[in-house]
């Protein structure tokens, strides 16, 4: 069997790899302040060239990153166009008067088909959607025939192109650098710095070491329960559970189907996990030596006077 | 003193059923004992008590010198180990090398000597090459052999295994059985829970359960030889030995005492 | 008429997520009716992929697969209706609690029947019969399934297949985790349902006793290909099945061992027990 991998962990040996959790976490918080302090899109511009420098630096493929961050593509592109419409600020850039009307509803309903049609190109998701877009913009502004229902006027100011650009790359920004955190740590790590991170939280009362034991036999058990799903969901279909047909009433009884026999066998799992802990002497709350232990290196060091250089850096830029 | 004594020991869940019946059983510090009984005789109950997982209605248990209760119980549970049926469902760590190093964490051992005891373990049960892989990635008898390297790295002396070959495919199975016996020869105590007998045959003896109760226990050359022993139960004996017992009369003494003979070689 | 696959190969593309071992042109025919066919091979040779298509719940890569007339292709046709082939080939899982999902026997038993459009009243009556039909008295049509012994659990499992009559039954190790009188059982069982109803039993397992013992037909699979298709009596005369992890019947095994030691003048391929006293008898004497 393949190794099955959760999350977006990426083998690989760059420098992100050699860093401890803690900091990219930390990291990565810290950046995104000092993200929100810039003000201007040439410093924002600054900041994502640099942030391109260090991922070349640090051997990442940024094909591999910007293929990541597709499903956020349409976050990034209502934000776009919100921005755009809803802004009117400083100098008008376009006016155009729009048309409700009998032919524009028609051209619309004729695009939505066509876009439909190609959408199963999914290489070209994207441009369709964009062409889709520019398509009803153009329909309303030039199909006028017909009964006219209502018309409105469609306008573009200079702050809102601006803000537009501003916070879409503040956005792709800060996936960016969650993005490079999720790439280069194993969700394993991960869980082990939050525990880390934490740690303080022991005064009210939470224990972290709990926390994160619990999201790492998570993270062990998802394959096994995934495979497991299907396997169930192959055995009803045997039984002619057709889940994708079907009235409401039976595919609720199709769906508890599948329900109950993956609860009972989790609980079993649970009952028989939570044995072979226990007869490997844990004890829920003692103290407990780890083989992973969380180290700090030069790369960490030079990590965090750069972060802290760029923190300060934008405060700077804030505040003259 | 015996090493191991169990000692007029019953469980039940409900007042009705009696699930373990004032079972006695003494096990010498080496020994290699199999406890054969049909499906629902009570042998996984009686290893599950003796590890501590559940507790005994009446009687006790005895390991090295210290009886179990609720003050002795993790002390107990350093010496015996035990090895459950369902390899996917004992496997704690996200990695082969976090498995193994699981038993340890929890008896506070320092890393470096945990890396050490993780790789020599490994190589022990031949898991060496393995150690950053997933379970997803492993096959049911490596994950039992990653068990059984977790249990070894706590400096166990005592090996339960509960059904533990039930889940695997006959070659898994011969495979697990070769590293068991390799265990008793460097002096592991190991109790094998099973209804094969092909398997409790390795064993040098015998406990068989019916029921709740032992209804036969000694060395398995003479309980095998009582004819009627396996008679109305759902266990059997194994080919050779029901071959042998067919072989009446005179003329078949050498066949016979061939037969006798081969069962028992390991 | 049945199953028939011609050059049949499935796998995944690479770096996909799957669960299923890859087969490779696989040829094979199984009749709707009287077969007793036992599919052996190690653990990741492929049996349970290759069982999966025999109801359509996998469909080829490559190849051509046909269930009960119906052909089956790479590309899901929305015209076939693959619930109604799986009406034709039951297939029973490993464990039954990937199954059991009611709180009684007699509601879970129905499941099937009822996905299949028969009316309630039907349903319940069929539950009756296919319980008697695996051996258990209707005390338990009223019984929790999760309360059931492992041995009884099975035996439900294999009645809610039963209840929707399918003309060819494939079973996934249903021997496994079983004691010897449990197997022994069970193997009659099948038995008993072929001589009452003809249908054809497909089972996959470990177990060599029972292949020799009880098959008409064994189907081998070594890594995705299908190597033997043959009956057991030709198939454990081949020399070197240990290559393909594949081990020889006990019979053999113990036979072959006593007429080299004793060099008998003995025919070692006997099926059971009796044959083998008796051919045992007549070599010493």
């Amino acid at each position: 069997m393949r190794n099955i991998v959760i999350g977006q962990y990426l083998p690989g040996s760059g420098f992100f790899y050699k860093m401890d959790p803690r900091t990219k976490i930390m990291g990565v918080i810290i950046m995104m302040v000092a993200i929100f302090l810039l003000e201007t899109i040439v410093q924002l511009a600054i900041a994502l060239a640099i942030g391109i420098v260090l991922m070349i630096l640090g051997r990442l493929s940024i094909i591999r990153i910007a293929r990541g961050m597709r499903p956020l593509f349409v976050l990034l592109i209502f934000t776009f166009f919100f921005q755009i419409l809803f802004n009117r600020e400083g100098e008008l850039y376009l006016q155009e008067s729009m048309t409700v009307s009998l032919s524009s509803i028609g051209g619309i309903i004729l695009l939505t088909i066509i876009w439909r049609l190609l959408a199963r190109f999914k290489r070209f998701r994207f441009f369709l959607l964009l062409a889709y877009l520019v398509g009803i913009f153009f329909a309303f502004s030039l199909l006028t025939y017909g009964y006219t229902f209502t018309t409105f006027t469609f306008s573009i100011y200079e702050r809102g192109v601006e803000m537009s650009v501003f916070v879409v790359i503040r956005l792709l920004v800060i996936i960016t650098l969650s993005t490079i955190l999720t790439l280069t740590t194993k969700p394993t790590d991960l869980t082990q710095g939050l525990e880390s991170l934490l740690r303080p939280l022991k005064i009210i009362g939470i224990r972290s070491e709990d926390f994160a034991l619990i999201i790492s036999i998570s993270l062990r058990y998802i394959p096994t329960i995934l495979d497991e799903a299907n396997k169930i969901m192959a055995a009803q279909a045997s039984r002619g559970a057709d889940f994708q047909q079907g009235k409401l009433k039976d595919k609720i009884r199709q769906i508890i189907s599948l329900l109950v026999p993956m609860f009972i066998i989790a609980f079993k799992r649970s009952e028989d996990l939570a044995d072979a802990m226990e007869t490997r002497n844990f004890v829920p709350g003692m103290k407990r030596t780890r083989i992973h232990e969380l180290a700090f290196n030069m790369t960490d060091a030079f990590a965090s006077l750069f972060i802290l250089c760029s923190l300060a850096a934008s405060i700077v830029l804030r505040v003259l | 003193m015996s090493y191991i004594e169990i000692k007029d020991l019953s469980f039940s869940y409900t007042k009705k059923r009696q699930i373990l019946k004032n079972i006695g059983i003494n096990i010498e510090k080496g020994e290699w004992i199999a406890i054969l009984g049909h499906n629902g005789s009570g042998k996984s109950t009686l290893a599950k008590t003796i590890v501590g997982l559940l507790e005994p209605g009446a009687g006790s248990i005895t390991v090295d010198g210290i009886k179990l209760d609720q003050d002795t119980l993790q002390s107990v549970r350093r010496k015996i180990g035990i090895v459950f049926q369902n390899p996917d469902n004992q496997f704690v760590g996200v990695t082969v090398r976090d498995d193994i190093a699981f038993g340890m964490e929890n008896l506070c051992v320092p890393k470096a000597e945990m890396l050490e005891r993780i790789e020599y373990f490994a190589t022990k049960v031949g898991m060496e090459k393995f150690l950053d892989k997933e379970p997803a990635s492993l096959s049911g008898g490596q994950k039992q052999r990653v068990a059984i390297a977790g249990i070894l790295a706590m400096q166990t002396e005592i090996m339960i295994f509960d059904e533990a070959t039930s889940m695997l495919d006959p070659y898994a199975r011969g495979d697990l059985m070769e590293h068991i016996k390799k265990l008793h020869n460097e002096g592991l105590t190991i109790i094998m829970i099973t209804h094969e007998i092909e398997e409790a045959l390795l064993a040098d003896r015998l406990v068989i359960m019916k029921d709740g109760a032992i209804f036969a226990d000694g060395p398995k050359e003479e309980l095998l030889k009582k004819p009627d022993l396996f008679q109305g139960s759902a266990l059997e004996l194994p080919f050779s030995l029901r071959l042998a017992n067919q072989l009446t009369g005179a003329g078949f003494e050498e066949v016979r005492g061939y037969l006798w003979e081969s069962a028992f070689r390991k | 008429m049945g199953i028939r696959f011609q050059e049949v190969s499935f796998h995944y593309p690479q770096n996909q997520l799957t669960y299923y071992q890859a087969i490779a042109n696989i040829t094979l025919d199984i009749e709707s009716k009287n077969e007793f066919i036992c599919l052996v091979g190690r653990t990741g040779s492929g049996k349970s992929t290759l069982a999966q298509h025999m109801n359509a719940l996998l469909l080829p890569t490559s190849g051509t697969l046909e269930i009960f007339g119906t052909k089956i292709t790479a590309k899901r046709d929305k015209k076939t209706n693959y619930n109604s082939l799986r009406k034709h080939v039951g297939l029973v899982f490993q464990f039954p609690e990937y199954q059991l999902f009611e709180e009684t026997v007699e509601k879970d038993i129905m499941f099937g029947p009822l996905n299949f459009h028969t009316g309630i009243d039907e349903a319940k009556e069929i539950a009756r019969e296919t319980l008697k039909l695996v051996g258990l008295d209707e005390s338990y049509l009223n019984r929790n399934p999760f309360n059931l012994s492992g041995g009884e659990k099975k035996r439900v499992a294999i009645a809610g297949i039963l209840a929707f009559d399918p003309d060819i039954l494939v079973l996934d190790e249903p021997t496994s985790g079983l004691d010897p009188r449990g197997k022994t059982q069970m193997m009659e069982l099948f038995k008993e349902i072929q001589d009452k109803t003809g249908k054809s039993i497909i089972i996959i397992t470990h177990d060599m006793d029972l292949v020799y013992e009880h098959a008409s037909r064994v189907v081998v699979l070594y890594d995705g290909e299908l190597i033997y298709d043959e009956s057991p009596k030709a198939l454990f005369k081949r020399e070197g099945l240990e290559k393909y992890h594949l081990q020889y019947p006990s019979p053999i095994r113990v036979l072959k061992d006593l007429k080299e030691r004793f060099d008998l003048d003995l025919d070692i391929y006997q099926r059971n027990l009796s044959d083998a006293v008796t051919a045992l008898k007549r070599a010493v004497k």
